[in-house]
């Protein structure tokens, strides 16, 4: 579990990170990318029904306890986490994509996460205790559309306002999955030794079956290579801390231990995958780059 | 020579008058005292970096500044009038202050591209004679090798967020630092090396400078460097007078629709002739405001600047315009405050002129000039129509005539090489008496670009003489076939030039590079078919060669000779 003193300040960075996301793009960003709405279209729709039905189906299918099922299908219907937009820049990835389907996939959350935890969570006969309430869901998630919405203004405001809070941002993503493993694992390397390794099974593979399925799903709605390794990265990685806020804000400090294990191992198992996956394709990328050029050459 | 008779007055019309006033200051250092007193209150120039992180300076301030960075130079650094001191910046905050400063320290600018390699540096600072170099702290590296082999005796490094609010510049220092790396340790100098903040500093306690107001417009204020596209770079010696009178053309032929509240976006280089003259000293002089870009490649660079500063007119090269287009954010949400955009440096492409014009709302008027004459020869009016593919008329105070191999005028409508005469043309090339005589003959620049003049004096360049092509004994101007070529939509640029032919003599080749906005490939056959369809069947390109890329000067100029080279290694391997 979190201290109620922990709670707060992962509350606080998480509007950080949300403060640094809105300064990193304008209205116009938002009014362009929905001119050629489809990149963000299959974005969504990898997102927010391959990856639920996904997180359903392995919990279902290792026969997890309920408190680990609420943790997986909650990470699996999160939206983009903010650090998806580094690994896509050193993915050789489309930057613009990948942080608009952070951020759209942060505001369909809104409305979305409630209604597919309600559903999976009612198909997979989750009892009542463990039930995270959907109006609670609705209201953390809209509460961070205020920075967000802040940081955007800021943005406008003052060039060099917005450009700092944006790098403070994308800095306080990598110190917020610091923070939850630094003070997370210290308490609970017992409850990790004791972990069953199914579960770990589950915890590494909800990201890695993402980005596989999410790849695909792209690439059958012709996406070309490039927008499909973005997709990819974007709908493997979940924001985690944003998990871990709700969990610690829907349930009393007793229910959060179990609750929390996934949530929290996702978190930190997410950065290895993603660092390695994002190796692999940076090198596809390169390859293509280069199998490019020498199509081209000689064509004279 | 006589002077010949001035056929495009006419196109002057009321607005225009046919001689510039004489000049108002007698130096470059007293129009930039004289402004810095005058707009005191305004800000002269915004330096936005691709994050959107921003500094500005205003007039007083750079008044004040550059005074000091002058009283630095003459009483720390003890050199004397007329000294060369290089100033190599990408665009920011510190250039105009560096560059100032030499004026008004009655020292000789070298303008030097801040990307060339020490054995560049080490030529043109030995052919200068350098004796200071003003340089941007992230190219600090290659000092080590370069300052032992010239004269350099003082070092002055600037960054690239040079004087912007505390915060800004640090985070971009530490991103610069950790994140790209791009900020090398400085090395182990036999000279000393101060910040330029530091040397400001030290001016500051020195007495300030007021024997510029001796410097006279003969005297020279500019080694500019050109020759890049030809062969050995070798130095303009542009005066103080060439520069001043250029602004009172330039003035002559825009000023009317120029005001204090512009903003004219710099994106394009101010250590070329275009930008510095164009940009800094037009829009300076005005009492205008300059939005700086450090560097707009990618064109994604410019896209903060464009958002976060109202500007009203953009100077560009044919490239720059064409990328800008290319860009979904430009071409979606053009900047409203915009007026018109000038072109220069390379001829414009009528493909990309009039989808400007159709995206932006704006015209681009296409002028024409070169290092020699600082840079502005001709001109389209703003107040009349364009005209298509003409670069207008020579401004106020020029003669133009079109000549042939012996020198002598062509007949009206015929081809010749373009020369020109005027109180912008150049004193000659620095230490170089044999080119010199070749360029200057008689105070006409002999600018060896073959153009063709119509009745009304309207002007058209039909190409570089060396770059003409001769197929089965036609002259094929390369332009017309790269024009020609812009308007095939999924052709995103395209470079013509001359390949050996066993039939032909020579034939042309066509390197093309795709258009990713538009999904019809971009074929050979295309390209012919194309071809076949406006050109006459000997300009119709025999090869095409697809690139992802083509080579481009600093400026954004494609290099045909980077090509010409290419293409003759090829063939002499086949041979």
């Amino acid at each position: 579990m979190l201290t109620e003193l922990e709670t707060n300040l992962l509350g606080v960075m998480m509007m950080v990170i949300m403060l640094g996301m809105g300064a990193s793009m304008t209205p116009r960003d938002f009014r362009l990318s929905f001119r050629k709405p489809k990149g963000i279209l299959v974005g969504l729709l990898s997102q927010f029904v391959v990856m639920p039905l996904l997180g359903f189906l392995l919990a279902v299918g290792l026969g997890l306890p309920p408190a680990l099922v609420v943790g997986l299908i909650l990470i699996a219907c999160m939206p983009g986490g903010t650090t998806s937009n580094i690994f896509a820049y050193f993915s050789k990835g489309v930057l613009a994509l990948s942080i608009m389907m952070t951020t759209v996939s942060t505001i369909v959350a809104v409305a979305m996460v409630p209604l597919l935890l309600a559903f999976y969570g009612g198909l997979a006969g989750v009892p009542a205790e463990f039930a995270i309430p959907p109006g609670n869901v609705a209201q953390i998630l809209g509460v961070l559309l205020v920075p967000t919405l802040l940081g955007m203004g800021l943005r406008k405001l003052n060039p060099n306002i917005g450009a700092t809070i944006e790098l403070i941002g994308s800095f306080m993503g990598v110190v917020v999955i610091i923070f939850l493993i630094a003070s997370w694992v210290p308490r609970n390397y017992v409850l990790l030794l004791e972990t069953a390794p199914h579960v770990y099974f589950a915890t590494i593979g909800i990201g890695l079956m993402g980005m596989l399925f999410g790849y695909w799903v792209a690439r059958a709605l012709a996406q070309d290579t490039n927008r499909a390794r973005t997709i990819s990265l974007e709908t493997g990685i979940q924001n985690g801390p944003l998990a871990v806020l709700v969990i610690t804000l829907s349930f009393s400090a007793a229910q959060q231990q179990a609750v929390l294990l996934i949530p929290i191992l996702y978190s930190l198992f997410i950065v290895i995958s993603s660092t390695l996956i994002t190796l692999w394709y940076r090198r596809s990328a390169t390859h293509e780059q280069l199998a490019r050029d020498a199509a081209k050459l000689g064509a004279g | 020579m006589n002077a010949q008779a001035r056929p495009w007055i006419a196109a002057y019309g009321a607005e225009i008058p046919p001689e510039i006033p004489p000049l108002r200051h007698a130096s470059l250092a007293a129009l930039v005292d004289n402004a810095c007193t005058t707009y005191a209150g305004s800000t002269a120039f915004t330096c936005v970096v691709p994050n959107g992180m921003n500094g500005s300076l205003g007039f007083s301030a750079l008044g004040q500044m550059s005074d000091r960075f002058a009283s630095f130079l003459r009483h720390h650094c003890k050199l004397a009038p007329g000294t060369r001191v290089a100033v190599q910046l990408p665009n920011g905050l510190a250039y105009p202050v560096a560059a100032f400063g030499v004026f008004k320290a009655g020292c000789v600018l070298v303008n030097t591209n801040p990307l060339y390699t020490p054995r560049e540096m080490i030529h043109q600072f030995n052919d200068a004679g350098v004796e200071a170099l003003v340089i941007c702290d992230i190219f600090a590296d290659k000092l080590r090798t370069v300052v032992p082999q010239t004269r350099i005796r003082h070092v002055v490094l600037a960054g690239v967020p040079e004087f912007f609010p505390r915060i800004p510049e640090a985070i971009v220092r530490a991103v610069q630092k950790v994140w790209t790396r791009s900020l090398p340790p400085v090395p182990d100098l036999p000279v000393p090396v101060l910040r330029i903040r530091e040397a400001l500093r030290r001016g500051a306690a020195l007495p300030k400078l007021d024997d510029w107001n001796r410097l006279r417009p003969g005297d020279l204020a500019l080694l500019q460097y050109t020759g890049g596209t030809t062969g050995v770079a070798k130095a303009a010696m542009l005066t103080h007078g060439n520069i001043l009178s250029n602004l009172e053309q330039v003035k002559a032929v825009g000023g009317r629709h120029m005001t204090r509240e512009d903003c004219v976006l710099t994106a394009l280089p101010l250590y070329h002739i275009f930008a510095f003259t164009a940009n800094l000293m037009t829009f300076f002089a005005l009492g205008a405001r300059n939005v700086l870009v450090p560097s707009p490649r990618p064109v994604q660079n410019i896209q903060r600047a464009l958002e976060n500063t109202p500007v009203t007119w953009i100077t560009g090269v044919n490239t720059l315009f064409n990328g800008l287009m290319n860009e979904e954010w430009f071409a979606t949400y053009p900047p409203k405050t915009l007026k018109a955009a000038i072109a220069g440096g390379t001829a414009l492409h009528q493909g990309v002129a009039i989808r400007w014009q159709e995206v932006t709302g704006t015209r681009i008027s296409e002028g024409y000039g070169l290092t020699e004459t600082a840079p502005l020869v001709s001109f389209n009016p703003l107040d009349r129509a364009t005209r298509p593919g003409s670069i207008g008329v020579p401004v106020p105070s020029t003669d133009v005539a079109l000549v042939d191999e012996d020198a002598e005028p062509v007949p009206l409508g015929e081809p010749g090489e373009l020369i020109v005469r005027g109180p912008q043309v150049m004193r000659g090339y620095w230490n170089r008496p044999d080119e010199t005589e070749q360029t200057l003959r008689n105070g006409w620049v002999f600018t060896g670009d073959v153009a063709v003049m119509d009745d009304d004096g309207y002007l058209r360049i039909v190409d570089r003489k060396k770059d003409m092509v001769l197929v089965s004994g036609f002259n094929v101007y390369p332009n017309e076939i790269e024009e020609c070529l812009s308007h095939l939509p999924s052709v995103l640029e395209a470079a013509v030039i001359g390949i050996p032919d066993t039939a032909t003599g020579e034939a042309v080749r066509a390197y093309v590079v795709q258009n990713p906005d538009v999904s019809d490939l971009v074929t050979k056959e295309a390209v012919i078919a194309h071809c076949r369809e406006h050109l006459a069947a000997y300009k119709v390109p025999k090869s095409v060669v697809l690139r992802d890329a083509l080579p481009k000067s600093p400026i954004g100029k494609i290099l045909r000779k980077d090509l010409k080279a290419e293409a003759r290694a090829e063939f002499a391997q086949e041979g």
